[in-house]
This record gives structure tokens, sequence and C-alpha cells, in this order.
């Protein structure tokens, strides 16, 4: 569709980072196991096959992402960038309400959530347009135009609202300007700029999300509402202790007192059945697969492939650490999937994806 | 010839980044070990009491029955609602609902969850009916923090019969769930209040067991994690005789009062009635606090139990103690005799007799069964206060019977130290003459004027009156000489065969008794208005019998009825016939005894 050769070089596969494939799959599996352990009791027993279904389809969505040269990927940035907007617009207009919120296209009985895929887009985007400057170092002035597109996407997600994703994009944004030489000044200045809108944003926020952030702050003003998710996850968490609970056993898990826990609160599952054991084995998962992307980019041939892996690097970090601090009781509840593990075909299928990117880019390494 | 672009900025610029992904996941595996290493034991602690829930398997209270087998106080099933909050998703709708399906007030259901202990099921229906059952259970789902627990009831078969002996239960008081006696209970167990299920209490109450259930966050159960079964209170086997308690309330027809009857060997108490009474049944689920308020502010006080708590002047009944004081302290003997001129005067003061005319010349057989008040002045001038209240006491005036039940109230038995502490003046050689013939300061419960009758019936043998069949208690000496209880029982027989007590007649059995009267207010008064029933005196009767080997003794009070020989001593015939299987006998030879032996002082 995109007019992209794919090409398969039997040069290219002996670039393979096989760390970073076994790592990422090994970590969709303990997803998979996860999931099985959250609803095999429940009213949708078969929620783990279709996981493992979707993480089947991620795989191939992988091999095609590393498959494509990201450079003729790249060349269509411009486009991706329209189609992004073309989806989210779409989402915003004809997407059905979900639970309040408008995130989600139906095409013939799947769906799927644009916002996921748009971060891939963006990071291809951001990649492309920073690639393009060729200064040592860049002011302000410079990331306006790129930060203003960027921001654009960013605030059209957070109208669906989905706050979670939306804020994917900034840490995305800010990786690749980093990485580009933006200068110190214009970081501290940038961070400030980003501290004084989220004030003029607060207005604007819906009700239930003010509510979860005073909640938050003191989960004992509503220890059934808001303050109940995370109250619920703690104890799941702490209770999990050093060896766990056993794999189905957590009682927090299996009779229902942990919300969202095959989606956002998986990690809690995993927390509460494994132990501390199983969640610093799973953390160095996370950090092998961060480590070896950022190793990726050190290792890009060009500038346009190291941004390319920063800035997919940068949202799925910041998912990863927001989405396990929120389990852990240390950030505001915010509806943010983490990435590999929780159940959800279009987070699954984009994160397996964005680590295809990343392949896509350590393979052409020494490629012309 | 490939060209490299220059990356050593981003090299530097990519290992802050590294650094900080790296020090992100660090501060979370700290936080981890917070949780899950450090405060593991308080987060599994948390875990526990969100997913196990106690319920409690209630006990059943041992029954009560009767000396042949008959159940006085028994159990049934009933349906206790509950509702465990701590998952309700919102608590306000569960209870608004709940008020509207089972149709009490909001307030009541509010309070009790105020007062609950967390994970503890909150009470909040008891004996819910069928239909309050059917409704909840069919909204299992949309209540699903609400349950239904089967517990046994207390309940009373023979409703007001022997109520305040047997006494009721009732939901445990806050004082009562700080006092050592109830340690171990919680809010909402039931506990005896009042009489032998208040006397008994812990004998009765069996212990209950629990379930340890495993629920879900929705509140429905899921498993059973442990289970101890309840173990039921043992049966507790009375002295009462229903059929005869049964005929003591009937002997009353409505009439406010009471009685007691004892064996006299034993001290066993065979029947205890008080009216009017209550409905125990009415206080086992909690009872309302306008039906208590009522309960509480009636004149006629039926929660009163006259048997122990009601003090009245045992007048002419007393004269058996005071005889038997004479008699003992050997200032008389059964034929020492006194004129009597219808009055006395002495210490500046005119007592008068019950017989305006006077007695004549009366010994002592006589002046028992006339009940001559000149006589007793003459033995009261004679034994002085000082050995008439230590007569009075030994025969159990002035102090608690030590029945078992609560609240017993002691009576006076009024002496000159007593006199001198409490009303700060001396005593006056007057006031012992009308002590003498149970006036003035003394006063004593029925059940101690029942025990006065079984000392003389048993041969002076003081007991403690009792409810629970206890093998093996020793019998005291006697504390008289048979002499003296061979003479006052001649006395005794002369009330019944030809005395003020004649209403009191048996065809076949030979009764023994003394007739007595409490005044209320001065004579002279009730002789102005001798129509208003509350300024009548207090009819009293005790007796025993038969008479040659007493199998029953008892105590009638009955309030504001006259005259014991008119009021008293028909109540006493109709309990002793049933006694002695003579319900239909009719006093024949009475119907032609005058009124003019009905007077007593």
């Amino acid at each position: 569709m995109l007019g992209v050769g794919v090409g398969i070089d039997r040069r290219l596969v002996y670039n393979v980072d096989w760390v970073l494939l076994g790592t990422t799959l090994a970590l969709s599996l303990v997803g998979v196991a996860m999931v099985y352990s959250a609803t095999h009791a429940g009213q949708k027993p078969d929620l783990y096959l279709k996981q493992l279904a979707l993480v089947g389809v991620g795989v191939l969505g992988l091999a095609l992402a590393a498959a494509l040269d990201y450079r003729r990927l790249a060349d269509r940035a411009v486009l991706l960038y329209g189609l992004s907007l073309l989806a989210l617009v779409y989402v915003l207009r004809f997407g059905p309400v979900i639970a309040g919120t408008r995130r989600w296209v139906v095409m013939g009985g799947f769906q799927l959530q644009p916002s996921e895929l748009v971060k891939l887009a963006t990071a291809v985007f951001a990649a492309k347009l920073f690639s393009e400057f060729r200064q040592e170092s860049l002011g302000l002035r410079e990331v306006a135009l790129p930060g203003a597109a960027v921001g654009l996407l960013a605030l059209l997600i957070a109208r669906e609202p989905d706050l979670g994703t939306a804020a994917c994009l900034v840490p995305l944004f800010l990786a690749v300007a980093f990485l580009a030489g933006l200068r110190m000044r214009a970081v501290v200045g940038l961070a400030a700029a980003l501290v004084l809108a989220a004030g003029l944003a607060w207005p604007l926020l819906k009700d239930y999300q003010k509510t979860r952030i005073y909640t938050f702050l003191d989960p004992s003003l509503d220890p059934r509402g808001a303050g109940y998710q995370k109250i619920q996850s703690q104890i799941a968490v702490g209770s999990g202790g050093l060896l766990g609970r056993g794999f189905l056993q957590g009682s927090q898990s299996q009779l229902g007192y942990l919300p969202a826990r095959h989606t956002d609160f998986i990690f809690s599952v995993l927390a509460e059945e494994t132990g501390f054991v199983g969640v610093f084995a799973a953390l160095a998962l996370y950090l092998l697969v961060l480590w070896r992307m950022l190793e990726t980019a050190r290792l890009a041939r060009d500038r346009l492939g190291a941004f390319l892996v920063a800035g997919v690097s940068a949202a799925f970090a910041f998912q990863v650490v927001y989405n396990v601090a929120m389990v852990a009781g240390l950030v505001p509840v915010k509806g943010l999937p983490l990435p590999l593990m929780s159940y959800g075909g279009s987070s699954i299928v984009a994160s397996l994806m964005g680590i295809g990117l990343v392949l896509s880019v350590r393979m052409r390494r020494f490629a012309n | 010839m490939r060209i490299y672009e220059d990356l050593r900025l981003m090299q530097s610029r990519l290992a802050v980044l590294q650094a900080v992904v790296v020090l992100l996941v660090a501060a979370l595996v700290v936080q981890f070990c917070n949780l899950q290493v450090l405060r593991a034991r308080h987060f599994r602690d948390q875990a526990e009491n969100n997913r196990s829930r106690l319920v409690t398997l209630a006990a059943p209270r041992g029954a009560l029955v009767d000396r042949k087998g008959q159940l006085l106080v028994g159990n049934r099933p009933s349906f206790n609602v509950v509702l465990v909050p701590e998952h309700a998703l919102n608590l306000d709708r569960v209870v608004s609902r709940l008020a509207a399906v089972l149709g009490i007030g909001e307030a009541a259901i509010r309070e009790r969850l105020a007062r609950r202990q967390p994970y503890r099921p909150v009470l909040v229906k008891t004996d819910a009916t069928l239909a309050d059952i059917a409704v909840l259970e069919a909204r299992r789902l949309e209540l699903p923090e609400v349950s239904v627990e089967v517990v046994p009831l207390r309940s009373y078969p023979l409703a007001s019969a022997a109520a305040h002996a047997l006494g009721q239960v009732g939901e445990i008081t806050e004082r009562q769930l700080q006092l050592a006696e109830f340690k171990g209970l919680l809010p909402g167990a039931l506990v005896g209040q009042a009489g032998i299920e208040s006397r008994y209490n812990r004998e009765l109450m069996g212990k209950d067991g629990y379930r340890r259930v495993i629920v879900n966050s929705r509140g429905l159960e899921v498993s059973e994690a442990a289970r101890q079964p309840p173990s039921d209170g043992p049966h507790l086997t009375l002295s009462i005789d229903a059929s005869l308690q049964a005929a003591m309330e009937a002997a009353f027809e409505g009439r406010s009062g009471s009685a007691v009857a004892l064996d006299p060997e034993t001290g066993e108490i065979l029947a205890m009635t008080s009216t009017p009474a209550y409905d125990p049944n009415r206080f086992t689920t909690g009872i309302e606090p306008a039906e208590w308020a009522i309960l509480a502010n009636d004149p006629g006080t039926p929660l009163m139990n006259r048997v122990i708590q009601g003090t009245y002047a045992p007048g002419s009944t007393f004269k058996v103690i005071a005889a038997t004081a004479a008699l003992e302290e050997r200032l008389i003997t059964p034929q020492t005799s006194f004129y009597c001129p219808g009055q006395l005067s002495v210490y500046n003061t005119v007592f008068r007799c019950n017989t305006p005319g006077g007695h004549g010349v009366v010994d002592l057989r006589r002046a028992i069964g006339v009940s001559c008040n000149v006589y007793f002045y003459q033995v009261g001038i004679r034994l002085e206060i000082t050995r008439l209240s230590k007569w009075a006491r030994l025969m159990g005036l002035g102090a608690p019977t030590g029945v078992d039940l609560p609240f017993e109230a002691a009576g006076l038995m009024p002496s000159p130290e007593w006199k001198l502490r409490v009303l700060k003046t001396p005593w006056y050689a007057g006031e012992t003459v009308s002590v003498a013939i149970g006036q003035g300061q003394v006063s004593a419960t029925p059940i101690q004027m029942a025990r006065v009758a079984a000392f003389i019936a048993n041969g002076g043998r003081l007991l403690r009156p009792h409810f629970a069949r206890q093998a093996g208690t020793p019998l005291p000496a006697p504390a008289v000489r048979p002499e003296t209880i061979a003479a006052i029982r001649d006395g005794m027989r002369s009330v019944v065969a030809a005395g003020t007590g004649w209403r009191a007649r048996l065809a076949s059995v030979e009764v023994c008794g003394k007739t007595g009267s409490a005044q209320v207010v001065a004579r002279a008064l009730l002789e102005k208005t001798p129509t208003a029933r509350e300024l009548l005196p207090h009819g009293w009767f005790i007796a025993f019998a038969p008479a040659d080997r007493p199998s029953i003794a008892l105590a009638v009070l009955v309030e504001h009825g006259g005259s014991g020989g008119e009021a008293a001593a028909p109540v006493a015939r109709r309990i002793l016939g049933h006694f002695f299987g003579l319900e239909r006998a009719e006093p024949k030879a009475a119907v032609l005894q005058s009124d003019a032996d009905d007077t007593e002082g």
C-alpha cells in the first residue's frame, strides 16, 4: 500500500538481534500466562487463546516491520502523518462510544485502536524531521514546528479521551529532539513549558480525571471509588511477598478484587502470584529490552535509524515505567496498558511492530 | 565509499537516556522491594481480610425444662439478614434498597453500620419473615453484600407463664460488652437479660461455632476455608412444675400480686408468679423502643418480679416470727395467755386490736388463729427489738434469700443500730410494738415470707430457695426446738381450721397458714374512702400443707386485695387444691364461717 519495497536479504538475517527478539517473545508469553491467570475463572475463560493469537499476529507485524527498510518508510513520513491525522479525526468523528470514550475503529468484528499505530507513525515522522536538520545543536525555534505537528496528534488522542497514550508522544518527541542535539537550555525550557501546559490543561480535565489525581494523593478519600484500584493493586502486590502466592493462587487476582486485572493491572497479577522474585525477573527482562533498543540506536548506521529507535524506545519505556509505577501505587491510575503483557490487540500488535522497527534498523547497520 | 555521519554527540546523549531508563527501573525495584518484602505481612493481612469472612454459627441456648421434663423455654429457627459492607460499591444505595425491601428505617441500619467492626457482618434485621427472604433471594445478584443467616431464636411456648422467673434474652448492651462476664461476645449477641436466662446465662449459652468462608469481590461465597461447629448449650432442668405454675397464675384471675411455692424440704421453687406479667417472646428479637416504653412506664409495673423485688409490710404473717422468737427466748410457752380488751395502751399510745370488742383471754394457739394483735403487742414488749430483730434475721428477713435470680431485694428488718445509722434517731420502745405485728419499718418480699412458711414446715431449717436442681446440698441443722415448731404449727393449723384463713381450707388435706394485711394508708383514711381500690391493704397469706408432713410451702400476696383472709387465702387454696389434685373440692364447712374472723392486724 505504501509502495515500500520489502526485501529479505540473507545478510539481513545474520544481523537480527536475537536477544531482543527472544526477550520480547518471552515477555509476550509471560503476558499470555498472566492473562490466563486473570481470566480463566471468569466469564471469558478463553481470552488467553485470543491473546496468544494476537501475539502471533503481532509477530507477523514484527516480521513485516523488520523486513521493511526503515529509510524507505521514512521517505513516506509525511504520508504516514497525514494518514494518522485522518484516522484520529475519523475516530473522533465516527468511532463508537465505548466506556465513555471514542478510541476505536470497528472493522469486520475487530476493534482497532488507531492511536497505538499512530505512536509508531509519530516515531517515523519525528525521526525523519529531525534527521533532516544538519546543524550540531538545535534551539527552541527549530523544534517548534515538529513539536506543533506531534502536539496536534497528541491533542487529538487526548480528546478521545486517552490521556495515557497521548502522554506517550511527549517522551517520544523529547527523546528524538534530545538526541538530535536540542540545547540543554531548550530542554529545560521545554520541560518548564510542559509544566505550564499541564497547569493550563487542569481546567480542561474531566471530573473523573481530576478525581483520580485527588484520590491518588489521598486514597482514603474514596476507598471504594477511584482510590479502590490503587489500594487493591497495592494489596495484591504487597501480599505477593518475596516468592508470590503461586500461579493461579493470588486471592486478589482470582477473587476479583483487582480491577482491570487482565489489561492495565496485569502486572499486579504477576506481582501477586510470582512475588518480588517474579517482579525482579520481569523488570530485568524489560530493562534488557530497553537496553538492547538503545544499543541499537548506538549502532544505527544513520541519524534517521538512531532517532527512530530512540522514539520507539522512549514511548515503550514511558509506558512500561508508568504502568508499573501505577501498579505499585507511585503514580495516579491512568488507562495505559503494559506493552507486551496487557491484554489488547492494538497494544500488543503495535508493541511488537515497534520492536520490528528497531530490529529493522539494526539489521541494516552495515547495509547500503 | 560510505559516508558515516558524525554521531559522537548522539552517543553521549544516548548514554544519558540509558542511565535514565536504568534509574527509573531501579526506582521501581526499590518500591516493589518495599511493598513485597518490607511490608509484605501488612498487605498479606489486608488480602486475607479482603477474601475471608467469618460467619458465626450461633449455638442454640440450652433449653429450660420443668421438673417433669416439660419444655418451658426452647429455640426456634429464625432468619437474620446481615450485611457485609466492605466491598459494597455504593453503600448508600444498598442501605436504601434494603430499607425499602425489608420495610425498616434507613437510620436504624446506618446506626448499626456506624458501630460495626471491620469485616464483620452487620445485623440488619432479626427474625425476618419468609416473605423478606423471598424478596432478598430474588435480588441476590443485585445485593450481593447482603446474606441471610439461620440462627436459633429463643422461644417461650408458655408465653407469659413464669415470665419473671424464666426472664428473657435480648441483644447484648454496650455496657454489658465491657463486662468481664460477657468477654468474647460481639455486638448483636443474644444474652440473658432477666431471670434464670440472666442468672444462668453462661451455662445456657453454649459455644458459638464459625465458618470461615472465602468470598469474591462481590461478596459472594466461593468456598469454605474452615468450620467449627457450634456446641449447643446444655439443657437446664428447673424445679418448676409447669402445671402448678399455670394453676397459680389462673388463681390470680387477673389481679396484681405474686405468689411462690417451695418444696419445704429442699427449697426448690415449684412455681413463682408475679402479675401483671409480660410476654418474653416480645424481647427475643430486640424489643421496639415504643413497646418497651409502654412496658417500662406501665403503672402496673409488669416488668417487676414482685416475688423477689416487691417489698411489703409483712403484716400479721410476721406474728409467726414473733411467736417463734418469744418461744425460743422462753418468754412465753404455748400456754401463756393474755387478756385482749380490744386495745392496749402502752408507751402513751393506744394500740388497737383487729376486733373492736377484743378476743378476751387468748393463748398462743388462739392468738395466731384469730390473729390477736394485743397478744403480740405483749410478746413484742417482752422480746424487745434486739431479740425480735435477731430472730427475724435468723428466719431470713432483712437479707436476700439467695434465690438464683438477679436483682433480688433485701427487704428490711429494723434494729436500733439500723435506725441510728440511717435515720439518725434512737429506737422508741413503742415502735417494737408495731413491728411485732408486722407493721412499721419492717418489710419483706413474698419469697422471704414463703421461706418463713417453709421454715416452720420443715422443722426450723432456713433453706435457700432455688430453681436449678442441684444434688447433695446439705440441709442446715434446725435453728429452733421441735416444741416451738409444734406450737407454731398448732396455731397455723387453727388459722385455717377455725380462724382468719378459713378460705384456704381444703376438704381432705389439712392446711396450716397465716393471714396478713399490709396497710397502704392509715386505717382512718381507709374508713373514709372504702371504695378506693388502691387504698386497700395488700392481702398476705403464707401456708404449708399437709400439716403433719408438709410437701409444699407458699406465700401469696394480692395487691390492694383487702385482708389476707379475704383476698389471698382463696388464691392459696386454689394453688394448694391443684397441688393435691383437689381442684373441684369446695370448702363446705367454710361457708358457715362468720365474717368476724376475717379481720386481722
